[in-house]
């Protein structure tokens, strides 16, 4: 267990070595919240929507602060297949589905963390009707954070299903490219679930995208009960058991037929 | 028992060519990067694997430390078949792959001996020392907390093969570990190589185009070529097969007058200089010398072996790779 740790930690230092980039991360999407919280803002004016504008501002900000968990970014990893570097990978005494999950676990918390952080001070110092609100109850954030973690394990195993797909595309593009589109789209990154027809949320919530940061979120605004938390983890644990198995089979099939080819 | 033994390995890839016309059929061709290559190495051998590119030299590596698998063929290192019980069979080698990176890019190489550490289970002050005995051969001390990518070519190079051994294989698998590296730091790769070898007894295969390497180091050669294994023994004899040629440049005074040397050798001039390279076999040192001094008054002669490098072009040219 120990390897897989010291990797997840690795995988941190790097992502420390540029602070510039984090920074510069960080006001973008400040920026941003902020360009969307006034576009919500200029809507309600028109026609108030079931949802109170300060859950939205809320939605907005923790969509916000974690997007670095949505995207599927390891480019290091992947230029790894790309090059054939991943040879290096396969002469070390360890799982490699273990030790990829390891480095994409890494990378989508860390990364997160080290932005979410100062975002959501600002954000908590913003006025009401723009920054945002507490939580529902001191058990909503705690189921809050428990739906944050299953659902980050939930997208650890998804990526690395693309990973072990783009082992036989070689070039990954493509698939990170339909897969960014799904998971902004369906996350709730792009307009709010909550503000999708009520017919489609129905669908919607139960794909894995929502599991990430939508469920979470709802738990956190209260806006799913706590007596319905239950069925949430539930459902991200179900996801959460089929990305593995699907992963950890792709990348057993992998291993035996890989092949680096020169030098 | 040997320590590694291989029979009969077969490994080919298919390489999709586009076609000269067109742009979307394309041509598949079938590369049989290893035909039937079979041996056997003992313990705490130093063994050379040469041959030209694309011999198979690098895959047989490959399946070796685990990494591919074979079409066909068994292989037993050190009681383990690489392919089928790779995490076990890895944590008792090393590998350098001399064109490829194992250490993190960014972070200080420390931090990424700290992983390997980890990964391979090296106990603590195992460690400590075994880092501080290897950064002291390979010159590393001063680096240890320079991330990669600032590092030049050589130094990179001296990072990895660190990386390579700091769990101390029993085995290490070495593909053009001198690449770029210069004079100074290839003859103390070398040496701790050597050193590596004799007194811990670790078994290394080493592959490269570079045949000083060979020959200061393996006493053993393979030669590989078209995916099939064309020698298995000691290097001198091997270049003894080749070396049949000898080269003399000498300077005279006066014009010399050559027309007593006989026909088979042959005559090069280069400025004032005379080249004349001939088979000691046909005609023999003592009287080739003799012929020469009795062709004018000599201001200076030296004799030449040929050149490793060569000898193994002329080796390959006749093997007919």
């Amino acid at each position: 267990m120990r390897k897989y740790l010291s990797t997840f930690l690795m995988r941190w230092k790097m992502e420390i070595q540029y602070r510039g980039a984090a920074l510069g991360g960080i006001v973008c999407q400040m920026v941003f919240g902020l360009i969307l919280i006034a576009l919500y803002r200029a809507l309600y004016l028109g026609s108030p929507q079931a949802m109170p504008l300060s859950s939205i501002c809320t939605y907005v900000w923790l969509q916000q602060a974690f997007f670095r968990m949505l995207l599927s970014s390891d480019n290091d990893l992947m230029d790894k297949i790309r090059t054939g570097g991943i040879a290096y990978e396969l002469c070390r005494p360890v799982n490699l589905y273990g030790y990829y999950y390891a480095r994409i676990g890494a990378m989508k918390l860390m990364g997160s963390l080290l932005r979410a952080v100062p975002m959501l001070l600002f954000a908590s110092l913003l006025p009401a009707g723009w920054g945002i609100a507490a939580p529902a109850s001191l058990p909503a954030l705690l189921c809050a954070l428990m739906g944050l973690g299953l659902g980050l394990l939930c997208m650890c195993a998804l990526e690395n299903i693309t990973m072990g797909i783009s082992m036989r595309t070689i070039d990954f593009r493509g698939f990170q490219a339909l897969l960014n589109l799904l998971m902004t789209t369906f996350s709730g990154n792009i307009l709010p679930l909550t503000l999708f027809p009520e017919s489609w949320q129905q669908v919607v919530q139960l794909l894995p995208y929502a599991q990430l940061l939508d469920a979470p979120i709802r738990l956190y605004t209260g806006e799913t009960p706590l007596s319905a938390a239950g069925s949430t983890f539930l459902i991200q644990l179900i996801w959460l058991g089929i990305f593995l198995a699907i992963g950890i089979h792709l990348w057993q099939k992998n291993t035996r037929k890989m092949i680096v080819q020169g030098g | 028992m040997h320590f590694i033994e291989v029979e009969h390995l077969n490994k080919s890839f298919t390489v999709r060519k586009k076609r000269e016309k067109g742009h979307f059929l394309r041509e598949k061709t079938v590369i049989h990067a290893l035909q039937d290559v079979s041996f056997s190495i003992d313990k705490g051998e130093l063994v050379g694997y040469i041959g030209p590119n694309g011999a198979g030299k690098s895959t047989s590596v490959k399946i070796l430390s685990g990494i591919l698998t074979p079409d066909s063929g068994c292989a037993n290192v050190g009681g383990f078949t690489p392919w089928k019980d790779r995490k076990n069979h890895v944590q008792h080698i090393g590998v350098v792959f001399g064109q490829r990176m194992q250490l993190w890019w960014d972070v200080p190489i420390l931090d990424s001996y700290q992983l390997l550490r980890d990964i391979y289970k090296v106990e603590r002050n195992a460690f400590e020392k075994r880092l501080e005995e290897l950064a002291d051969a390979l010159d590393l001390t001063s680096l240890l907390h320079t991330p990669l990518r600032l590092m030049s070519l050589g130094q990179r190079m001296r990072a990895e093969l660190c990386g390579s051994l700091l769990h101390s294989p029993k085995l290490l698998f070495l593909d053009e570990p001198t690449i770029g590296l210069d004079a100074v730091s290839k003859l103390k790769l070398r040496e701790f190589l050597q050193k590596e070898n004799k007194e811990k007894g670790t078994t290394i295969l080493l592959t490269t185009h570079d045949m000083e390497d060979i020959a200061a180091l393996c006493s053993r050669v393979m030669v590989l070529g078209h995916g099939k294994k064309l020698y298995d023994g000691h290097l001198p004899e091997l270049l003894a097969r080749y070396d049949t040629q000898r080269t003399i440049n000498v300077r005279y005074d006066a014009d010399p007058d050559f027309s007593a040397l006989p026909d088979s050798c042959s005559l090069q001039k280069d400025g004032d200089n005379y080249i004349i390279t001939y088979a000691p076999e046909t005609i023999p040192t003592a009287e080739m010398l003799a012929l020469l001094q009795k062709a004018g008054s000599m201001q200076e002669m030296t004799a030449q072996s040929q050149n490793i490098d060569h000898l193994i072009a002329r080796m390959y040219k006749e093997m007919d790779l």
